[in-house]
Formats: C-alpha cells, structure tokens, sequence
C-alpha cells in the first residue's frame, strides 16, 4: 500500500493497469487526452490511438472479443460519436469500461470547462433498449477504486460500462491510496475457440433471428436481468441523513462536493451508481418533504428521480462549468421560497 | 468427402441457404474465400470472420468459426482489435462495397496507413443492393439507379489508389473468373500486410436488370467478355483484373 498524489485521469489508468486492462483504442479530446498519453509505453497494455472515436470503441469490441480487458475514453462529443456501438456491444455482451470526462455542450462548447451535460446520452443515447451501468465518482481515491469497480461489473454483465467523470475531477490532484481491490476475470473464451457468431441481430443461439418478436423480447430480458444481478453487487452511494431537515438534496459528480456545505441544514444523498437508480433512494427521500437535484446541466437526472420517485422533484440546474457556494445557497433559498417548481438557469 | 468439396467444413449448412437474390454473385465468393482457406489448409480455431451491414455483412454468420457481425461500416476498426489484440488469430474482413468504401472508407484510408496485417475481400457490386438499390461509392459515371435517375454524375472511388498508395497489397477480380478469384484470395491471405481483393460481382435484382442486363447470367458474359487478366502489372488498367505487383518499401 501507498499513497500518491495523482490527477483524476492518471488515477483512472493506474487502476485500470492494476484492474488488467490489455487494450485501449482512443482519440485525444481535451479534457481526457491525460488517459491517452498516460497508457502509451506501459508494458502489457497495447494502445491505439485511431482515426477517431467510431474506430476507438469498435477497436475496442474487436480486442475484448479476442479476449483482453479494454477501455476507451473520451469527452462529450467523442461520445456522440460511440453511441451507435454502444448499443452494438451490448447486443453482442462485449465487456468494456467507457470513460466519459464531461464537458461543456452541446457541440463544441466549453472545452476545459466541467460539465454533466451527458447523462441522459450515457443512459439512453444508443437507440432501441438496453441497460447500462454507469458509476460517476467524485474525487481522485473514489475514481481510482470505482474505475475497479466499473472492469469489475463489465465482466459480470458482459456489457460495456461508463465510468464517468468530469472536467473537474479528472484534472483534480488528490492524494490516493494505491489499495489493489479485487479483480474479476474474463470468463469467456477468446474469438478463435469456437464458432460462436456475434452479431448486431437480434440472435439466439449464435443465429440471427430477425423476424421473431418472442426471441427479441427474451433476449432485452436476459440484458436487463444480468444488468440487475450484477448491480447488486455494486450499489454504490453516500446519504447524509438529516433528521431535522425538510429538504434532501441530490447531486454527484464534481458538483456534489460542493454540496458537502449544506449538511447542516439539509439531507445530502450521492449516487456513484447513477444508473440503474439506487433503489434505498425511494426509502431516504420519503423522510423529507421537498426532493432538489442539483446537477450542472438544465436537468437531466432530475426526471429520472422523479420517475423513481414518483412524486415532484425540484430543480437546480447549474450549466456553464462553475461552481460557486455562495451562487448553490442563494439559488436554495430562493427555490425554498418559491411555492411550485422552477428551472433555474444562470 | 470427396477433395473438392472439403471447403464445406469452413461452412455452418445448417444455417444455408443465404439469404440472399437468386443470382446473386455473393455466394461464389463466400466459396472462393472458404476454397482458399481450404487450399491453404487453414486451422478453424485460428481464423476469425469479420463483416460489416448489408447483404455482403451476412456472410459472416456462414462461417463455421468465430465470426462479429458489427455495425454499419466498421469491420475494419473491429478486426484492427482483434489483430492487435492477437496477433496469432488470422482476421478476414469481408463486406461491401457500400460498408467498406462508403460509410467505413475513413477506416479503410487509416487501416492501410497502419498496414494493419488483415485480408479485407470487398464484395464490390457497385450498388446498395439490401437497401434498394441506390447509387454506391462504386457506381460507374452515367449510371442509372434508385437515387440517380438521371445517371450517376459523381465519379467512383479509385480503390486501387487508395491500398496502393500506402504499399498494401491490391488484387481485383470477378465472380466469372472464379479460379482466379480463389488465386486472389490466397494471395491476399498470404501476405503479411494489408491486403485487399475486390471482387467485381453482380447484383442483378436491385442493378443489372435497371442497367439493361437481361440475368445474372449476362452479367457474368459482360464480366467475361471486359476484363482481361493481367498478374504482372504494378496497376490495373479499368478493364483488367489481376494481382497487382507488390515489393516491401
């Protein structure tokens, strides 16, 4: 055991390293380049850096199926770029860790400026279902042990999981402890033991079957259901109760360090699994009266809560790459006073 | 089994018939392509099939070994992760014209660059035959489609000069020539880059009949009658087929 002062990214792939990554397919983007330039020269990790991120992630299924543990990262539009194979992954249950260090959008935006302006992208931005699983931590030791946490799950699910991050916490330097967590092993065979057909079909059995809507459903069955059983083993989440507080506030990623500050007066709950939704959610919020999701976009976890919750969830939308305490307590003041729900835009 | 027919063993019959047009020329490649590995007395376990979307795209469930069916375009970047990730495993991309030099060219372009040791055989018939047949990257100057009633203005993609240009190994050939086509095909797995066959092939429900042909068979004659084989050349004229001459830089 050690401790280190590392960057949010370099302690992404210090633990990917030790979680046995094999292959990495990227394309520089500011602010997760530092994940690229890190890997290269590392001895039992092959890296390629492609043509762009459709190549990246499609790189990235090709040498999972032939058997290594593989990762790719990027920022938001690289991201846009990937979806399409996101799904195609999924369909075929190729295990994989996706690294999205957010940004500012949409497009271009504001490069070095951090952002959660992707989780709607993350959690349903390849077409037709599927059922991701997506960690997003908020500090340097915590992206460390989750970036585990998130090979870990990939292997169990067969199926490529997001580990998100943001301008913020992949450029923090904090002190780490180099804790070797636990690491699960690939238990399938590599391409080149059998004659197993992987295919972007609907399937059974290694065979396409396109015309049968039984076979599809079974198969969004059997995605969905071993997405849940290996979350069970990952419910990751921090909850501050306050019992003399009417309010709980929800936030994660860079922006839920901020929130830290208002324990005293308010009930603080962090999902590091952001989805599928943690579950003890619906028996914490039912102790206060008023539900506020803060989160630095114009609220996209803010309906997923409500869904969960089914019940009014308030908003604090913070876009634009800033957090400023002093901005968070008087826009929480002013959303107290008001009676019925508002969008908050700076 | 007699000799002749052991390149079955490549095949899985009891996923055939393709789904493919009668007439199609898909299936004498998916056979030339399973001959060559027959010819060149390839292990199972050691060659995975790798296809992009479209009616070439299928040929990858047909295979009796490890096959990925991927998305739209993007055999190549997947089968550059496989190689890189087992450099033991020999990966065979095969796709269409469409997948492969439409939308997957920028993958092509950067796949020869990196000289990447894969064997790409691009079924090139010229048309986006799954989807209706609308004009392709291949689709000859003048010619009449789903999307170019008026003849097609834009002027096919000189695939030749792109894999020449990095030094990658380039063959061309047809669905009539058929033993040349497998002599292609070895070749190309044989050697130890980047190598690409195309194969001329005809898709006559959704081209052929629009362009004037009467069969399929009559576009085999056509494919007969206009291409002259020429294995001892460094570039193949349009109307020739070959093996282009290759030297290490």
């Amino acid at each position: 055991m050690s401790k280190q002062l590392l960057q949010g990214n370099q302690a992404i792939v210090i633990a990917a390293e030790r979680a046995g990554l094999g292959f990495f397919a990227g394309y520089p983007i500011t602010p997760a380049s530092e994940i690229l330039h890190e890997l290269v020269g590392r001895k039992y990790i092959k890296v390629m850096q492609m043509e762009d991120e459709i190549a990246s992630i499609n790189a990235c299924i090709g040498a999972s199926l032939a058997g290594l543990k593989v990762m790719t990262a990027t920022s938001g539009p690289g991201f846009s770029l990937m979806q399409e194979s996101i799904g195609l992954a999924h369909m075929m249950e190729v295990p994989m860790v996706i690294v999205n260090v957010q940004r500012v959008g949409p497009s271009t935006g504001m490069p070095t400026f951090p952002a959660q302006g992707d989780i709607i992208q993350a959690r349903h931005g390849s077409h037709g279902d599927y059922f991701p699983i997506i960690f997003y931590p908020n500090s340097v030791e915590e992206i460390y042990r989750h970036t585990f946490s998130a090979f870990n799950a990939a292997e169990e699910s067969l199926s490529p999981v997001l580990l998100l991050s943001d301008g913020y916490i992949s450029h923090l330097y904090e002190t780490v402890e180099l804790t070797n967590y636990p690491v699960v092993q690939r238990g399938r065979p590599p391409l080149g033991a059998g004659n197993r057909h992987f295919t972007g079909l609907t399937h059974k059995d290694s065979c396409p079957v396109t015309s049968s809507p039984e076979v599809h459903r079974t198969l969004l069955a059997h995605f969905q259901k071993k997405c849940m059983q290996t979350c069970a083993n990952y419910n990751f989440y921090e909850y501050i109760e306050n019992d003399t507080a009417d309010t709980l506030l929800i936030a994660f990623g860079a922006l839920s360090r901020a929130i830290y500050n208002f324990k005293d007066k308010y009930g603080v709950f962090r999902p590091i699994r952001l989805f599928p939704m943690i579950e003890e959610l619906k028996d914490f919020a039912s102790r206060y009266e008023y539900i506020v999701v803060l989160e630095m976009n114009t609220g996209q976890y803010c309906y997923e809560v409500e869904s969960l919750l089914h019940r009014e969830v308030e908003l604090l939308a913070l876009p634009g790459g800033k957090i400023d305490i002093k901005e968070i307590s008087d826009k929480l003041q002013e959303l107290r006073q008001a009676s019925s729900k508002q969008v908050t835009i700076n | 089994m007699e000799d002749t027919m052991r390149f079955k063993r490549f095949l899985k019959e009891e996923n055939l018939p393709t789904p493919w047009c009668p007439g199609c020329g898909n299936g004498q490649i998916l056979k030339s392509a399973c001959q060559a590995f027959e010819e060149l007395n390839f292990d199972k376990r050691q060659v995975v099939i790798v296809s992009g979307i479209g009616c070439a795209g299928r040929s990858a469930g047909f295979f009796d070994m490890d096959s990925v069916h991927t998305a739209h375009g993007r055999a190549i970047p997947v089968a550059e992760g496989i190689k890189t990730a087992n450099e033991n495993l020999k990966v065979v991309v095969l796709s269409g014209d469409g997948d492969l030099l439409g939308i997957g060219g920028n993958h092509l372009l950067h796949a020869t660059r990196r000289n990447t040791p894969i064997s790409i055989i691009c079924y090139s018939n010229e048309i986006y035959g799954m989807t209706g047949g609308q004009v392709s990257p291949t689709t000859r100057l003048n010619t009449k489609t789903v999307t170019t009633p008026e003849g097609n203005k834009d002027c096919p993609v000189n695939v030749q000069a792109i894999i020449k240009a990095h030094n990658c190994f380039y063959a061309r050939s047809t669905t009539f020539h058929l033993a040349h086509l497998k002599k292609s095909i070895i070749e190309a797995l044989r050697h130890p880059g980047l190598s690409f066959v195309d194969v001329i092939c005809q898709c006559i429900v959704n081209n052929g009949r629009r362009v004037g042909f009467k069969d399929a068979f009559e576009m085999l004659m056509y494919y007969k009658n206009n291409y002259k084989i020429n294995d001892n050349t460094e570039l193949l004229k349009e109307n020739e087929i070959g093996i282009t001459r290759w030297t290490s830089a």
